[in-house]
Formats: structure tokens, C-alpha cells, sequence
């Protein structure tokens, strides 16, 4: 018998440094008064940014629907003296990597650059933060690419499900987003539009900064009042409305000539502020959150029903949903939906058992640091704290905060957000056996 | 191993020398079912224990499917990685494939084909393009997801076979990464996987030519597509397998004609002369049998195919006439360099450069002569593998339409 198992062994990845262990947040206060979050972090050569400013597509004029993306977009377009693809051309030279885009409530971006080329990274991020400009055949190309972009997501399943969701859920509220009128607007859009949006995004108030990687305190502090020390301090975008849920059942069929359809079934969820984040959390996890879930056993192993069904807790400034996600033959979605209810209402009726909510503690607990496999993936993690309001050391404090978590409190959220009343069901394909509200 | 203390987490990623391009005519899918069935219960475990253990150890798992490889993978803390040794050291040897768990996964394994591919034109648009290119009984001519009609075949016995017959420590490659040492894992490795039988595979062998039928044109009219789409598709050697002198330059060929929004491409359809919206190159080196070179075009509205693969061409005719300058070569070069110390940042991607190479007859020499090989290419070489590459002969050509298109 030959056994030969390959096993690598001394294979040195340059970069090893560092204990193991927490991250460890520092807050710096620049002399222009900005304030950031770092991790100092020498593990690579290289610092990942993450940042955002006030103010995202939910509060774009009706008549402006498109515009902030399209902004973000074109940010790196071009600046300064620099056209398109000179300033490409200087990003890749360089390097660097730089990019924007838009959520519904902040306008966000990120930069990543080698230690060697860190003021040069900092110099593009200033140029493109104060002087985009918009050229209008830059303009031209990206508005047919978004254009072309909506076209082909009208065709897929999983998009239109999404996006019939937020218009039916979100329906005269500006988290609600129609794509034709989408369409219609970003064909309208000029280059002072897109200047305008800039100008009342692009300041000061509101901006948050999170820096990991290869820099320290004075040097981050010195970058950021380069980059962002130009930019007006102002009033911010003003706030968007409260949402209101109206809790109303529904089933609606778009049809597709798909032979899977695709499904979404949302209801109003728990929001990030909210003491009962993480018991709604440990329930979305239970649910439909990963191999082990109730959802993945019933309708998956036992019944071959779907490759894919989960739930996800998704969290917004002014709003929260559930949301489970599936897709399954046309002839068989029916019975995928059926079952997706019958465990709905199980979970809501019984609620959970023990060993299911210790599973589900575990996991969350150690999922968080799985996942930060990179300075980026830091970066990201330790902007979206300050985004949450949560303190420098919550990271210290998440792993008491799930565990102190009881049963009763995950069977209150359960009974508090599992109303088969209050769950819109979105089907895209050719349903078969399936009854339609209208 | 692959050391790094970045996070208090290891990486063990067991790959196995077999793929779906290791089946048959008539039976595909083989490759991609049997890693779904891995999880489905050994002689000491039951079914879907495998990833439960996992999970309630705080960790997470997952596998993948390849034309030359098949992958299976757990991200931990360090203290738990002899716990997923010991439990993928049992499914090496130990999994058994019953009728009970096979017959709902088969559904599984079909849906997972609807989502990816049936749902999605311009995925069985590709089918075809690969079955042309490389011939459709023939290994990578056949999809991984496999085709319907084999999988609703396929039963305890095949799989049962394929899995006796390539699953063994003498035809896996075992990654390590993360807060770890050599010394640990060596240890683990010899302790777990070391009383596992090895079953005397042979070395695998792939064609070195491609369809019988080229140069092909192909079209799919499908009233799902909502945008046009123009590709072309030529025959390319590996790092393995054809001229694999040219696997290097081909990459800097491919980046510069059609890598990002500096590319030659780019900057003269998309940028310059607005016949598209967007416009790529694509190429890998690492596979065990031939590659393929592709080129992707998106028209913009109003230009028909037939304005966009002139210009192509045109494009391609520069580039066969030599003008190259070694300012392009240099600056590509310096691109992928970059990206390469990016990628060295994300644990995750780490361990799937090194089991991509170890799975397709490369070494870990290999992988880490890299950057000195792609530095080293020429002007010369560059111009060399496109006359090379860029054959009629060889290429399969492919238009996807709306339905009104046609």
C-alpha cells in the first residue's frame, strides 16, 4: 500500500507577527477635530480604511432616484486634473484600492494600500473626496452600465423577489425603491445632479472613520486631516421617517419562465438598538441561520424541498426584517412555502429547546471572529461599531451579552415576531398549486 | 501549513485529486453528489453530525466541487483543529452512502443545478460553449452540476464506487493555515490521517487536444435575457497540460487586453468608442488538462455583434503585430503582484491558491515562485502565447440574445 499524504509543512507566509488574540480598538481625535477608530495592526504591510458619511439613498429627492449611487460611483472617475483614466492608471500604479457606494442610510467607502504607497493612497482618497468631476462621458458610460445593470436584474429570480419585497413591505416609505422609476430617473440625471448630491453628502458632520493595519496614532491622525480636513462642516442630510409596518399577510406571484422559483418571505424583524437584538439574533439563527437550522432540516434533508433556505435578521437605521429566502422547483414550491410556515408557527408555539439555544450562543459567539480574516473584514467591523453606537470595547462585552440571553427571552421575540399574520410571501417563476392574494 | 496568528483561528482544508472531469459520459455528477453525501454519516457518525460537531465547537465548514479537484474545508480555534482532523479522517475511510439520505439529497443536488444553472441562461449557454470547446463526452466538456438526466440515475452504487476508488490519503493534499505550527499539525496529521490505507491511485491523465468540431459558433435566444452578450472561447495550455511555456505570459496577456477598466479592451470599446458596456479576459493556469482563454463583451444598445467582434479583433491584430511596449508588460506585472499581497492578507484565500496548484500537479515550488515567474515575462513572450492562443481554429464563439434578437 503507498501512502503517500501530502502534508505542508515550513511553508512560510511572510506574514506572521503579533499575539493572537482581541482586537484592540484606539480612538484618536485629530487636531481638525475628526474622529476615528484604530487598530494598529502590523500583521501586513498595508492599511485598510473604512469610512462613511451621513445620508444614503433613502433620502435622495423623489425626482433624483439613482443619483447617490451613481455619485459614489463616479467618485473615482476621475479628479482634479486627473480624467478617468489617468486617475485609474495613479490608483494602479499605486496599488490602490479605492472604492465607494451607497446604502440606503450612509454613503460608504473603502481604501486599502501597501505601507510603501500610504501618502500616495491617502492623496487619490482627497482628490476623489474633494474634487470629483463628473465628466459627462464618464457619466454617459456609467448611467448605460446601471441602466443595463437594472435590465438584467429585472430578469433575475432572486433580485425581483428582493426588490418586489422592498417595494410591497416598504411601500410609500424611501426605503421602498420601485426599479422603473429608478430607471426613468437615472436616465434624467446631469452632472450638476450629481454635483449637488456631493455636496450635501460629502462633509464632515456625521463622517465615520475606521482605520486598521500598518499605521500609528500620530501618522493615521496626520492622513486623516489631509483627506477629510477640506471637506465644509454643515448640517447633515436630514433624518428619513420612521417606518410604520402594516401587518398584512400576503402572497404575490411574479411570473418568470424559470423552472425554479424563487422565494422571499419577510416579516417586520427587531431593530439594532433595540434590548432584544441578540435574542432575535439566537432566533433568526435557530430558524434558518445555517446547516443546523430548523429550515435547512425540514425543508432541505427530509425533504430535498430546496438547496438553499435561510433566515436573516436585516437591519437598517429606521427599519428591520426577517427574511427567509428560498428557492424550489415550480412544482414543488408550494410545499416548501407550507413547510417554511408550519416551522414558523412551531417555533412561535413551542418555542426553542435548550440544547438548539446553546448551539446557536456558540456559534455567534465564535462566528464574529471567523470571520475577520483580513484588515479589511477588520476595518469593516470596527466601522459598523460606530455606525451601531456601540462602545470601543464591545467586543469585550458581546460574547456576556449572548450568553446572558434566556430561553424566555428568545420564545417573547419568537411570539413577538413570528405572526404568520405579518409575513409577506414573494414567489418568482411558475408557481404550481400555489393560492394567490391580491 | 500556512502560519499566521492574525486571528486565534485555524483553516484545515482536505483536497482530493478528483473532480468532476473524472467521470464519465453518461454518468455525470458523480463528483459534485458525493461531496454533498460526505456530510451524510459515516460507520461512527450519523448523517449531517459531521458539520453539527463542527458548529456546536464554534466553528463552520463547507466543501466545493471542481473539474480537477473536490475540496472540503473548517475554519476553528486552534485548540479544536485535532477535533476536525479526526472527523475528516474518519469520512476519508469511514462514509457510508445508504439509500435513505441519498434519494431527498438527489433533490438537493437538482435544485442546487435549477438555482445555478437552469435559472440561468447565460449558465447553459456556457455548458455548451464547454462541451464545443473541449468535447462534449470528454472530461471538462462535461459540467460539474452534472446533467439532469445522469443525476436522477445515479445511485448508492455509483457513488459507493467513485468514492472507494479516489478517496484516500495517498490522493489528498492536506492545508493547514492559521495560529498553528508545523509541529502541531505534523503531529495531528501522522496521529489521524496516518492509519488511514492509502488505495494505490493512479496518476490521472486529460487530453491534450480539444473538440472535435472547431472552430464552433454558437447562439441561445432565451426571452430570460435581458442584455446581449458576445464571447469568445479559445483553446489555451495550462500550467500541465499543451505549450505550458506560454502559462505565464498568457496571464499577463489577459490582464493586459482584458483585466479592469485599464485594459486594451476596455479602453477602446468600452471607454473610447462606446460599442460596449463592458468588456473582459479571462485565463487560468492552473488545471490539470487544457485551459481556456476567454474574451466577454457586453454591446452597448444599437451595436450589433458583428461591430463588436471587429473591434475585437482589431484589438487582437495590435497585439499579434507586436505592439507591445514593456511599459504595458511592466505595469500589468506590477498589478498582479499587488493583488497577489492583498490575497496573502485574507486567510481565506491562501489555502485555495495552494490546494488549486497541489490538486493540478503543481508544487508548492510552484506557488511560491509566482511572482519571480510572472516578473520574468517578456514583451516577446506575451506576443508569442497570443499567436499562440488566438487560433480560429480553436476558439468557439457565442452570442446571447433576447428572444426578440433573433
Amino acid at each position: 500500500m503507498t501512502r503517500r499524504f501530502l502534508i505542508l509543512v515550513g511553508v512560510l507566509i511572510a506574514f506572521v507577527t503579533g499575539p493572537a488574540g482581541a482586537v484592540e480598538i484606539q480612538e484618536i481625535t485629530t487636531p481638525l477635530g475628526i474622529k476615528a477608530w484604530l487598530v494598529q495592526d502590523k500583521t501586513a504591510p498595508l492599511v485598510a480604511l473604512s469610512f462613511s458619511f451621513a445620508g444614503g439613498t433613502a433620502s435622495e429627492p423623489e425626482s433624483r432616484k439613482g443619483v447617490t449611487q451613481l455619485m459614489a460611483l463616479m467618485l473615482t472617475d476621475g479628479a482634479g486634473t486627473l480624467p478617468a483614466e489617468a486617475f485609474r492608471l495613479r490608483q494602479e500604479d499605486a496599488a490602490v484600492s479605492l472604492g465607494f457606494g451607497a446604502s440606503a442610510d450612509r454613503l460608504v467607502g473603502s481604501l486599502q494600500v501597501l505601507t510603501a504607497n500610504r501618502d500616495k493612497g491617502f492623496d487619490l482618497l482627497r482628490l476623489a473626496l474633494t474634487a470629483p468631476r463628473f465628466d459627462a462621458d464618464m457619466l454617459e458610460q456609467r448611467r448605460s452600465q446601471a441602466i443595463a445593470g437594472l435590465n438584467q436584474a429585472e430578469q433575475r429570480p432572486r433580485s425581483v423577489a428582493e426588490r418586489t419585497m422592498m417595494t410591497t413591505l416598504f411601500a410609500g416609505h424611501p426605503y421602498g425603491r420601485d426599479f422603473q422609476d429608478l430607471r426613468a430617473s437615472l436616465k434624467t440625471i446631469v452632472a450638476s445632479d450629481l454635483k449637488d448630491r456631493a455636496a450635501q453628502l460629502l462633509r464632515r458632520d456625521g463622517l465615520i472613520v475606521a482605520a486598521v493595519g500598518d499605521i500609528d496614532a500620530a501618522e493615521l491622525a496626520r492622513a486623516l486631516d489631509h483627506t477629510f480636513g477640506a471637506l465644509p462642516v454643515g448640517t447633515p442630510a436630514p433624518a428619513i421617517a420612521d417606518w410604520v409596518p402594516t401587518a398584512r399577510p400576503r402572497i404575490i406571484v411574479v411570473d418568470r419562465p424559470v423552472p425554479q422559483s424563487a422565494v422571499v418571505m419577510a416579516m417586520p424583524g427587531v431593530l439594532r438598538r433595540d434590548p432584544d437584538w441578540y435574542a432575535a439574533q439566537l432566533l433568526s439563527y435557530i430558524l434558518g441561520g445555517g446547516q443546523q437550522s430548523r429550515l435547512f432540516d425540514e425543508v432541505r434533508e427530509k425533504r430535498g424541498l430546496a438547496y438553499s433556505v435561510s433566515s436573516n435578521l436585516r437591519s437598517a437605521a429606521k427599519a428591520s426584517l426577517l427574511v427567509i429566502s428560498t428557492g424550489s422547483a415550480n412544482d414543488h414550491v408550494a410545499e416548501a412555502i407550507r413547510v417554511i410556515r408550519r416551522e414558523i408557527a412551531r417555533l412561535r408555539r413551542d418555542g426553542v429547546g435548550d440544547q438548539e439555544l446553546a448551539d446557536a450562543k456558540t456559534y455567534l459567539t465564535g462566528a464574529l471572529a471567523l470571520s475577520l480574516d483580513s484588515s479589511a473584514a477588520v476595518a469593516s467591523l470596527v466601522h459598523s461599531l460606530q455606525i451601531d453606537g456601540l462602545p470601543r470595547d464591545f467586543l469585550d462585552r458581546r460574547a456576556g451579552l449572548i450568553a446572558a440571553v434566556t430561553k424566555a427571552d428568545v420564545d417573547r421575540v419568537a411570539r413577538r415576531v413570528l405572526r404568520d399574520d405579518a409575513i409577506s410571501t414573494i414567489v418568482v417563476g411558475k408557481p404550481v398549486g400555489l393560492a394567490v392574494d391580491r | 501549513m500556512l502560519p499566521s496568528s492574525r486571528a486565534p483561528i485555524v483553516t484545515q482544508l482536505v483536497v482530493y485529486k478528483v473532480g468532476s472531469a473524472d467521470e464519465t459520459f453518461g454518468r455525470t455528477g458523480i463528483a459534485h453528489f458525493l461531496e454533498h453525501m460526505m456530510f451524510k454519516g459515516t460507520a461512527t457518525i450519523g448523517p449531517g453530525a459531521f458539520s453539527r460537531t463542527i458548529q456546536r465547537n464554534g466553528g463552520r465548514d463547507n466543501a466545493y466541487t471542481d473539474f480537477d479537484a473536490t475540496g472540503y474545508y473548517q475554519t476553528i480555534a486552534p485548540d479544536r483543529l485535532e477535533l476536525v482532523m479526526r472527523l475528516e479522517a474518519d469520512r476519508m475511510a469511514g462514509l457510508r452512502i445508504v439509500e435513505k439520505e441519498l434519494v431527498p439529497e438527489r433533490e438537493v443536488v437538482l435544485e442546487e443545478r435549477r438555482m445555478r444553472i437552469d435559472n440561468v441562461p447565460a449558465a447553459l449557454l456556457d455548458e455548451a460553449v464547454r462541451a464545443a470547446l473541449f468535447g462534449e463526452h470528454r472530461p471538462y466538456g462535461m459540467p460539474t452540476a452534472g446533467y439532469v438526466d445522469d443525476v436522477k440515475k445515479l445511485g448508492v452504487e455509483d457513488l459507493d464506487a467513485f468514492y472507494r476508488r479516489f478517496y484516500a490519503p495517498d490522493n489528498a493534499v492536506l492545508i493547514v493555515a492559521g495560529d498553528t505550527t508545523p509541529d502541531a499539525v505534523h503531529a495531528l496529521a501522522e496521529k489521524h490521517y496516518g492509519p488511514v490505507p492509502g488505495r494505490g491511485i493512479p496518476a490521472r491523465q486529460r487530453p491534450s487536444d480539444g473538440g472535435p468540431s472547431l472552430p464552433q459558433r454558437l447562439s441561445r435566444a432565451d426571452r430570460r435575457v435581458a442584455e446581449p452578450g458576445w464571447s469568445r472561447d479559445y483553446l489555451a495550455p495550462s500550467y500541465r497540460t499543451g505549450e505550458t511555456r506560454h502559462a505565464y505570459a498568457l496571464q499577463v496577456l489577459a490582464q493586459l487586453f482584458g483585466g479592469g477598466e485599464t485594459s486594451r479592451l476596455w479602453r477602446t470599446l468600452v471607454a473610447d468608442r462606446r460599442l460596449a458596456l463592458s468588456a473582459r479576459a479571462d485565463y487560468s493556469a492552473s488545471s490539470l488538462g487544457l485551459s481556456s482563454f476567454g474574451i466577454n463583451v457586453h454591446p452597448a444598445p444599437g451595436h450589433a455583434f458583428g461591430e463588436i467582434e471587429s473591434a475585437v479583433a482589431d484589438q487582437m491584430k495590435k497585439v499579434l503585430d507586436g505592439e507591445v511596449t514593456a511599459e504595458d508588460v511592466e505595469r500589468v506585472q506590477n498589478r498582479l503582484l499587488a493583488a497577489a499581497i492583498y490575497a496573502q492578507d485574507s486567510l481565506g484565500s491562501g489555502p485555495r491558491r495552494y490546494a488549486a496548484a497541489l490538486s493540478t500537479g503543481n508544487s508548492v515550488e510552484d506557488v511560491e515562485a509566482w511572482p519571480r515567474r510572472i516578473s520574468a515575462v517578456q514583451v516577446a513572450d506575451v506576443v508569442a502565447a497570443a499567436r499562440h492562443v488566438w487560433r480560429e481554429d480553436r476558439a468557439v464563439t457565442s452570442l446571447l440574445t433576447p428572444e426578440e434578437r433573433q
